[in-house]
């Protein structure tokens, strides 16, 4: 039982989100604004289901092209400024959700990648991963609102693992599989 | 169907071939049960995430988005903005459908410029669910902390670039 929670533990949450909220609108704006809530969620529900089709299908696909071991040579303590980019352009290009990145990203910290190219590799797919931005961001909010946004996020990346090189918190990377997420 | 979305099956189907070029039918079928899995864990959560996020745009008065993080409230639209947007649970799917209420309601480009990267790097849930127990208490405090400035800075920085944007927030009467 633990592990089913745990496993399904997003969807619980949000399912019980969504009921709480439905319940709000439905006792403080009536049935009708539950009725329109709902009418309006089922296009958006059209228009990003391709996307999410295609950005799983790269995502599969990349994944048998580039076994992300082979990039963390590149991202070790000794890396510097190189090191960062590279973490930072592997962050960009990595598709998916946190259930594809995390195992990766676990992947990259045994196979040498250091604190900061890893802070920067989370930064930089959470905040500038251009998937999420081609199957988001630009369909809703807009080309012009999704470039400002990118061309303010995209030194950050870079900014928050040269931080974290210099945060005075010991790390030790994760060593052999320990408590790897179930995927 | 928009150009990004053409755009990205374009390249999920070239970068599929690409995998089957290298790896032979193998690679592919590996490929494509990866996808199914994906699509077996992330469907459901966007059936329940859209009308989520729906319902919850339903509750939000229009004003406070306005009076909070409208373009005149500045940098302390940008600060309330940074403050919140980690607070905001689940995916792109619940977030960019609630930065678009917001705008909708009247706010600012860069108060959603810092929510949106608040959301990216802050994001509350996704640190509680995946990156502490992946990768412990000590590396989430070392991210927490490189990251707890960034959402104010590109906030910052959007305001500065915001004069070359001027259709970044065409969305008015859509």
């Amino acid at each position: 039982m633990p592990g089913f929670l745990r496993r399904h533990a997003t969807l619980l949450i949000l399912s019980a989100v969504a009921l709480i909220a439905a319940a709000l609108v439905w006792t403080t704006q009536g049935p009708a604004a539950v009725n329109a809530a709902l009418g309006k969620a089922w296009p958006l529900l059209l228009m990003v289901l391709p996307a999410m089709l295609a950005g799983l299908l790269l995502a599969g696909s990349l994944k048998q092209l580039i076994p992300p071991g082979a990039l963390a040579q590149w991202m070790g303590a000794e890396s510097g400024w190189r090191g960062l980019i590279v973490a930072a352009l592997a962050g960009m290009a990595t598709p998916g959700g946190p259930m594809a990145t995390f195992p990766i990203v676990l992947v990259l910290a045994r196979a040498g990648a250091d604190r900061g190219a890893v802070v920067c590799y989370i930064v930089s797919w959470a905040l500038n991963g251009l998937q999420r931005i081609l199957v988001w961001e630009v369909p809703l909010l807009g080309a012009d609102f999704a470039l400002l946004r990118l061309l303010c996020g995209l030194p950050l990346g870079v900014l928050a693992g040269m931080i974290a090189r210099r945060v005075p918190i010991a790390w030790t990377r994760p060593e052999s599989p320990l408590a790897a997420p179930r995927r | 169907m928009t150009g990004g979305q053409v755009l990205l099956g374009v390249a999920a189907l070239g970068v599929f071939l690409l995998a089957i070029g290298r790896g032979g039918v193998p690679a592919g079928r590996r490929a494509l049960r990866d996808t199914g899995e994906s699509i077996a864990r992330v469907l459901p959560v966007m059936l329940v995430a859209i009308p989520m996020a729906a319902f919850l745009s339903q509750l939000i008065p229009p004003q406070l988005a306005a009076a909070w993080l409208g373009p005149e409230s500045g940098m302390t639209g940008v600060l309330v903005a940074s403050a919140v947007g980690g607070f905001i649970p689940g995916g792109p799917f619940v977030s960019f459908p609630l930065v678009l209420t917001f705008i909708k309601a009247g706010a600012g480009a860069p108060q959603m410029v810092a929510l949106i990267t608040a959301w990216a790097i802050l994001g509350i849930h996704r640190v509680l669910t995946w990156e502490l127990p992946v990768l412990g208490p000590r590396f989430v405090a070392i991210r927490l902390i490189s990251g707890a400035a960034l959402p104010v800075l590109a906030g910052a920085a959007a305001q500065v670039l915001l004069p070359w944007f001027p259709h970044a927030l065409p969305v008015v009467g859509r």
